[in-house]
């Protein structure tokens, strides 16, 4: 059978074929026609594309929110391939510090004694280390807490998870890291968020199965640390900071306020 | 032909153009995360966009072919990280944004259909009774091109023009991947008829977009 010289029946075929009801063995025989011949494959490619179209056509329907926070929530879990890459976690990274050091000097101007401290994450390691020596001389509190945390994030193999918990814009606000040596996670505020008087950060690990768990309230100080077990840390996939009455809600219910700032916490895998 | 071209072009206007490009520069968003320099968070946001734009539409084609909704949320999902992963090769397929996901979101839930029916051997799908009715009687043209590439357009013009149980029927044999068989067993109907419907239907349907080609 040359189905080139008879385009009726190639036509026929292709149609019957892209559409799924050309079975057995006459679906066979027009696949291996389609390997020889160029216009059998391109009949077939062209019902395809028509049938293709199809999908487009069929009625709307709204799926629940959770399909978004679902695939959100996988895009953040997953670490390298899927979602997103070391560059970008690095990208993340050095953004929040950039932001950090926007913080300082703030506070600098505000009348807090402060030295800005440079870090580059993936060049300037060496330069780094010569600012960090200058800063803890200069023996400012802000700056030694800057440099012990700058330190931290240059000895990366000791943090095996990180986080940056960003608002709604994206804006980093709270820095997380993951010590499993000394078993203990840092937040570190990078934002310039101030919360009321009668109010509390909490923090909140959004677990893959079960409800949200406290890790516990923030606290207004830069710098909060809180121990964490590394079995623990492994199983969140996401933390966030919700806003809560003072000294927080208890864990079971869940957040109460509104979620400023969340984020996924990554493997560091170094 | 001529008049049949003036009447497309008159239904087919620009915005469907438009939308088709900001779909495929979302698309093209998505894939740019992996390109050195790439913005972190600018893939997920490009792909919430996407999602926001399309997710009506695809979690139609996901229900239809799966008539569940908790399944078809599943092929959602599994679909837009598909989209998320293989975006970067949407440029080599030529085709309609749309078209493009929503053979994505077909295969997905024909993967999904399979491997539940071999999961379990009883796992017969029930039919939803929109079909049924639509087979049945020759209901309203439940389509909708509000989405609809130009290509679409044009199979959506010749699709209206078949009775409404011969659209059914081979919308569903494609959608749902069916042979004549398993069509006549989904619809409860004698296979000489299913297979005179498809062939009918198909007849008319090339008749229809050979004009348009």
């Amino acid at each position: 059978m040359n189905l080139r010289d008879n385009p009726e029946l190639l036509d026929r075929l292709a149609a019957a074929y892209a559409l799924g009801t050309l079975r057995g063995g006459a679906r066979r025989r027009f696949e291996s026609l389609a390997r020889q011949s160029a216009t059998v494959r391109a009949a077939a490619l062209i019902w395809q594309e028509r049938f293709a179209s199809m999908t487009e056509l069929q009625a709307g329907d709204k799926p629940s929110a959770n399909v978004w926070k679902r695939i959100e929530n996988l895009l953040a879990a997953a670490p390298g391939a899927a979602a997103l890459g070391e560059n970008a976690m690095f990208e993340k990274l050095r953004r929040a510090l950039g932001l950090w050091r926007g913080a300082a000097v703030a506070a600098a101007l505000a009348g807090v004694a402060a030295i800005v401290v440079g870090v580059n994450l993936s060049r300037e390691v060496a330069s780094s280390e010569s600012q960090l020596a200058q800063a803890r001389q200069q023996g400012t509190q802000l700056a030694a807490q800057n440099a012990q945390l700058a330190a931290r994030m240059q000895a990366m193999p000791e943090i095996q998870y990180v986080a940056v918990l960003a608002n709604d814009q994206s804006s980093p606000s709270v820095l997380v890291t993951f010590d499993p040596k000394q078993n203990m996670m840092t937040f570190k505020r990078v934002g310039g968020f101030q919360e009321g008087p009668d109010k509390s950060l909490q923090l909140w690990a959004l677990m893959p199965s079960g409800g949200p768990k406290s890790l516990g309230v923030l606290g207004t100080q830069p710098m909060t640390q809180m121990p964490a077990a590394e079995g623990e840390v492994k199983q969140m996939p996401m933390l966030a900071v919700s806003l809560e009455p003072k000294g927080g809600v208890p864990g079971e219910g869940g957040p109460t306020g509104p979620v400023l700032f969340k984020g996924a916490l990554l493997p560091t895998t170094i | 032909m001529p008049r049949v071209r003036l009447e497309y072009a008159h239904n087919a206007p620009m915005a469907h153009d438009l939308q088709d490009q900001q779909l495929i520069a979302l698309i093209e968003r998505v894939a740019a995360r992996q390109l050195p320099g790439a913005r972190a968070g600018e893939g997920e946001a490009a792909l919430r966009e996407l999602y926001d734009l399309t997710c009506s539409k695809l979690y139609g084609v996901a229900l239809k072919v799966l008539g569940n909704r908790d399944w078809a949320e599943d092929v959602l999902q599994e679909a837009y990280l598909n989209i998320w992963r293989i975006a970067g090769d949407y440029r080599v397929a030529l085709s309609p944004p749309m078209a493009w996901m929503g053979v994505i979101v077909r295969s997905r839930a024909l993967d999904f259909r399979r491997r539940r029916a071999s999961d379990r051997a009883d796992a017969v799908l029930e039919l939803d009774d929109a079909i049924s009715e639509t087979v049945a009687g020759d209901s309203a043209d439940p389509m909708d091109t509000a989405q609809a590439s130009e290509q679409a357009w044009a199979l959506h013009e010749c699709l209206r023009k078949l009775e409404a149980k011969q659209r059914e029927v081979v919308s569903l044999a494609y959608l749902r991947d069916l042979s004549h068989s398993e069509l006549a067993q989904q619809l409860k109907l004698p296979l000489g008829t299913v297979k005179t419907w498809i062939r009918r239907g198909l007849e008319q349907l090339r008749g229809c977009m050979g004009r348009f080609a």
